[in-house]
């Protein structure tokens, strides 16, 4: 043991190209895990730290319409036992500065008893009920700066007249929002009363809060108003269980960062059992010495496994202090995607678990390659040629614990069996076809007729050469080349659905909440000011009340959610907009049964649904749904199906009703138009200041603000990302460094033999880009298949297969290898043949 | 001390079987200096290799010291080398990333000796090398390699001592001091020595020279002191 230790630490001492290879190799698959891993801790930590102030109190009961006397007399008897009550209603509207310029705002009325939990933070900093009193209002800084006025300005909400008493800096409930539509315009509520816009048909997000008293259980004052209140559209929420989007973003946000984290370590992986076979390979000399002289077999073993798991603990050392040093540029690169500030404080439970893993990793890479130390025959220091022993008698009897281990490793790290699953499947079809890929460029260059120039003919017999790591080269840079174009092929699907240049049809605004009296002189001033004519689609809000026979009541609800694994039965609660036709919109079509006739719609009232709808309501052509129009209730036969194109920014509705079926139900309009854009912001301003309770949303502002929102995650997944392309460089340098010795030999031999500087640089450049491309070609068609699973299944968005990216792919992959490969080995053709051939 | 019946040893050369030794017998006193010669491709490193347990027969029977070489396996044959046998190489064989004192120190070290560092310091002072311990093997010219080497294979005062060509790759004056070196440290332990060598003038300084020619034992003939 003493022996074994000492000569590990020698050995290394000597063998530093190995140990930089290994150190690096480690050291960024640690830094993944440990910077990536403590990102994700954090974000679970906030949100579970921060849930009672995000959902606004302990329990939340959020309606899309009035709330019900039922309602307010179950929360009034929880107030009774001592729960604090703050209510709050939100909606879209606009606001006009005194010069008549007008912005789409996001509009939430409070009453004094909120916050329940957290703080407004304002400037000037006062309570918020004393800016609120009268008709003061407090707006986030951007609408100053987008109508140009200062705090003490008037401004017009809907009817009423508002003063700017200040600006809000931060708002506990609203988290960074992702995507708003607007800035934020905090009232009191006899503001919202004056401007008119919390009419009926408006969409007006009622929240009541309510935060309890120590003596009650969020969960019991969540079940005793689940029994008071019927309506499943009414959400009743208890703060342990909000979010439950934002939780799963943040879930598969944490997968994310956990499986760049693995992606980092398993090529770390790749570069530490590449780089141990090369140095074992460098060794095998010194073991058959060792052996002569009387070392046995568990000896020389032990100081080859202690040599690399001291490396590779040194190097998740290091790995962990990066990891910790990159946190705060790691926390910047997030910050437009988490909806918190997150501090990017290193969370020791992942820095114990980072060393652990790379530690385990490190091993069980370089068992395969160390246990070669049982080959090695002590004759070989009399004959070179001593035919290498065969692997031990049943080689799976060792890769078999160590396959296992690694797959242990990834499953771990993965968080869940099946994502650990579906990954170790995934890295084992890459490397697999990596490997062969590899192999089957060896097999080629074996049967290839040597003919061509002498660069040529010897760069391909370069890949033969013995020792020469075809297949790690091409599987590191493979891995590599597989994340970016993975990477660039998500990107560019994502931004097609959002190109809204080339749509032409797409309209400058959609305008909500136009009124039955207003259409005529609505459609007027549009033609004046913009010399088109709006389009209006007359809309119902509804709720669904029954599908078939069941009635859709709260039971059924929780039971459909019980069944999805806890996920929001979305469309048995949403808000619907119905509308009517007796044509199919354009960029709908049937796909199931047949549009109405008229005489069909005479008979009764009929209903077309957007296919998913129909899909997740578990209903068909021939059965029948029921809407609750504002208390009135409309049952109609499914008709047929539809296919939306939701990406046509046009009007489109999940539901369709026959014409006539929603005839007295309470109605707004919905405009749209397509305006030049030199004449959107003045229309905006004219429809504002004539309809103040008329909505006009930008199209143009709002897809630039998502396209902002797609770019910065974009930039966070690539530079995230990098952590693994890293990786996968470091490799490449690492297998290409292996073969230096053999190279410096051979370019030694052919400059002997008359070859120029030229000709041996031409040999490396062909070797090194055939190695490119292959493993361009494999990387990328790899790539294309992460790259569909994840559109196809994960984000469900449709493919897209830009055929650049595709070449600029197999490019980089070339460039790189031959990049990479001669800034490792242009020093071998200085140097002069004699010494050379002398050490020989 | 030694005792070789009909040993055969075949190896596959290029696909090739290729006998190298052919039924050789040989006894070697306690004691006694054996000079192995013959023509290269003769069979006489297959041989001092068999000798030291580096390899297995095809067929015949090595004894060394009472062991039966055949009966050991892989880690018991390295222990059997750590323990008794001493080799010196043509080509030093020393380990590159150890200094000269470590070289000499492994067979101390993985007996278990504790002052395994300190002995090899005076060893390698006994070879004339006392000044040079930190050097690594390149930074040593071949006889100072060849010099450790001798060091490191008396360390453990071993009873077998074998010596592949020990001056082939060294000029005649160095080639000569090492041989003395190598006889001096031999006779002082009192320990056997199996040399093989193609120097004639070498070869007459043994006991008794053993020629092989094709794998055969063709002379075996004392030296004339």
């Amino acid at each position: 043991m003493r022996f074994a230790l000492a000569m590990a630490w020698r050995e290394t001492r000597a063998g530093w190209r190995h140990v930089v290879t290994v150190l690096a190799c480690v050291a960024l698959g640690v830094a993944a895990l440990v910077g990536v891993g403590s990102i994700s801790v954090e974000l679970q930590r906030t949100l579970a730290r921060e849930a009672k102030t995000l959902l606004g109190g302990d329990v939340e009961v959020r309606a899309m319409r009035a709330v019900p006397a039922a309602v307010s007399e179950a929360v009034a008897r929880l107030g009774e036992a001592g729960a604090a009550i703050a209510s709050t209603r939100e909606l879209v509207g606009m606001v006009r500065g005194a010069d008549g310029g007008s912005l789409l705002v996001e509009v939430k009325a409070v009453d004094g008893a909120y916050p329940l939990y957290g703080r407004v933070e304002t400037r000037p900093a006062a309570p918020l009920r004393e800016l609120l009193s009268g008709d003061g209002v407090v707006v986030e800084e951007s609408l100053l700066h987008r109508l140009g006025i200062t705090p003490g300005d008037a401004i017009a909400l809907g009817a009423a007249r508002v003063v700017v008493r200040g600006v809000l800096v931060s708002e506990p409930d609203r988290p960074a929002s992702l995507v708003s539509l607007g800035p934020r315009v905090l009232i009191g509520p006899r503001s919202l009363e004056q401007s008119g816009l919390a009419a009926l048909g408006s969409r007006v997000r009622q929240r009541v809060l309510l935060r309890l008293p120590a003596t009650t259980r969020p969960a019991d004052a969540r079940a005793a108003l689940a029994a008071a209140i019927d309506d499943p559209s009414i959400r009743i929420s208890a703060y342990d269980d909000a979010q439950p989007g934002l939780k799963r973003f943040l879930d598969q946000l944490g997968t994310y960062l956990g499986l760049v984290g693995l992606v980092s370590l398993l090529v770390g992986g790749v570069g530490v059992a590449a780089s141990v076979a090369t140095y074992m390979r460098r060794r095998r000399p010194t073991i058959a010495v060792l052996k002569c002289l009387g070392a046995d077999t568990r000896t020389l073993l032990l100081t080859y496994v202690a040599q690399t798991e001291l490396i590779g603990l040194l190097g998740s050392a290091l790995g962990a202090g990066l990891g910790i040093a990159l946190l705060p540029a790691l926390v910047a690169v997030t910050r437009g995607v988490v909806p918190f500030a997150l501090e990017g404080r290193a969370d020791p439970g992942t820095i114990v678990r980072g060393l652990a893993m790379g530690g385990a990793m490190t091993l069980l890479c370089a068992l395969w390659p160390l246990l070669r130390v049982r080959e090695v025959r002590p004759a070989e220091v009399l004959r070179q040629e001593v035919a290498p022993r065969a692997r031990g008698r049943a080689p799976w009897l060792a890769a078999l614990p160590i396959a296992l281990g690694l797959a242990g490793l990834a499953i771990a790290q993965a968080g869940t069996w099946k994502i650990g699953a579906i990954f170790v499947g995934a890295a084992l079809a890459a490397l697999v076809l990596l490997a062969a890929l590899g192999r089957g460029v060896v097999a080629l260059a074996r049967r290839l007729p040597r003919r061509g120039a002498l660069a040529w003919r010897q760069g391909v017999s370069g890949l033969l050469r013995p020792g020469g790591q075809v297949p790690g080269v091409i599987v590191a840079l493979g891995v590599g080349v597989m994340l970016l174009v993975a990477v660039a092929l998500l990107e560019a699907s994502l931004g097609a659905q959002l190109d809204h240049e080339r749509r032409r049809e797409t309209p400058s605004f959609f305008f909500i909440d136009v009124q039955a009296d207003q259409r005529a002189p609505f459609e007027r001033l549009v033609r004046e000011r913009a010399g088109v004519t709006p389009t209006l689609t007359p809309v119902v809000r509804a709720r669904l009340a029954a599908v078939g026979d069941e009635p859709v009541t709260r039971a059924l609800v929780d039971a459909r959610r019980a069944a999805r694994g806890g996920q929001q039965p979305s469309f048995l609660i949403r808000e619907y907009a119905l509308t009517t036709a007796s044509v199919p919109p354009e960029g709908n079509t049937v796909t199931v049964g047949r549009w109405w006739t008229e005489a069909d719609a005479r008979r009764r009232p009929l209903v077309s649904l957007e296919e998913e709808m129909a899909r997740a309501l578990w209903v068909d052509v021939g059965g029948t749904v029921a809407f609750d129009v504002q208390g009135v209730r409309v049952e109609a036969e499914v008709t047929s199906l539809r296919h939306v194109d939701w990406q046509s920014f046009s009007t489109n509705f999940f539901a369709i009703l026959s014409p006539g079926a929603l005839d007295g139900a309470p109605t707004t309009w919905v405009a749209t138009a397509r305006v030049p854009p030199a004449v959107e912001t003045e229309l905006q301003d004219a429809v504002v200041r004539a309809f103040p309770n008329v909505t006009a949303v930008p199209v143009r502002d709002v897809l630039e603000r998502v396209n902002g929102l797609l770019a910065q995650m974009a930039f966070a997944i690539r530079a995230i990302a990098g952590f693994s392309i890293g990786a996968g460089l470091v490799v490449m340098v690492a297998a290409l460094t292996a073969t230096r010795a053999q190279r410096l030999y051979e370019s030694v031999i052919l400059r002997t033999l008359g070859a120029t500087r030229g000709v041996v640089a031409r040999a490396f450049a062909v070797e090194y880009a055939c190695l490119g491309v292959v493993a361009g070609v494999g990387g990328t068609a790899l790539a294309v298949a992460l790259a569909w699973i994840v559109m196809r299944f994960l984000l469900e968005a449709p493919w897209r297969l830009p055929p650049l990216t595709l070449l600029a792919g197999v490019l980089t992959a070339t460039v790189l290898s031959v990049a990479v490969g001669f800034l490792t080995t242009w020093r071998l053709l200085g140097q002069k043949p004699l010494p050379v051939l002398r050490r020989e | 001390m030694i005792h070789v019946r009909d040993v055969v040893m075949r190896l596959s050369s290029g696909g090739r079987a290729v006998t190298v030794l052919d039924g050789v017998s040989l006894d070697v006193a306690r004691g006694e200096c054996v000079a192995v010669t013959g023509p290269s491709g003769s069979g006489k490193s297959t041989l001092l290799g068999l000798l030291a347990g580096l390899d297995t027969p095809s067929a015949g029977h090595v004894v060394v010291d009472g062991v039966d070489l055949g009966r050991l396996g892989e880690d018991a044959l390295a222990r059997f080398r750590r323990d008794r046998v001493g080799f010196v190489f043509q080509s030093y064989h020393l380990i590159p990333t150890l200094t000269a004192v470590e070289n000499v120190a492994v067979p101390l070290e993985l007996a278990g000796a504790r002052d395994a560092r300190t002995r090899a310091a005076a060893l390698l002072a006994e070879v004339g090398l006392g000044a040079r311990g930190h050097h690594y093997p390149v930074q040593l010219s071949g006889g100072e390699q060849q010099r450790v080497a001798l060091a490191r294979a008396v360390s453990r005062e071993p009873g077998l001592l074998l010596a592949d060509e020990p001056t082939g790759n060294l000029d005649s004056a160095t080639g000569a001091a090492i041989i003395d070196l190598l006889l001096r440290l031999n006779r002082e332990r009192g320990s056997t020595l199996v040399l093989v060598t193609h120097d004639p003038a070498l070869a007459a300084q043994a006991d008794r020279q053993v020629a092989l020619r094709d794998g055969r034992v063709v002379a075996a003939a004392p030296s004339p002191v």
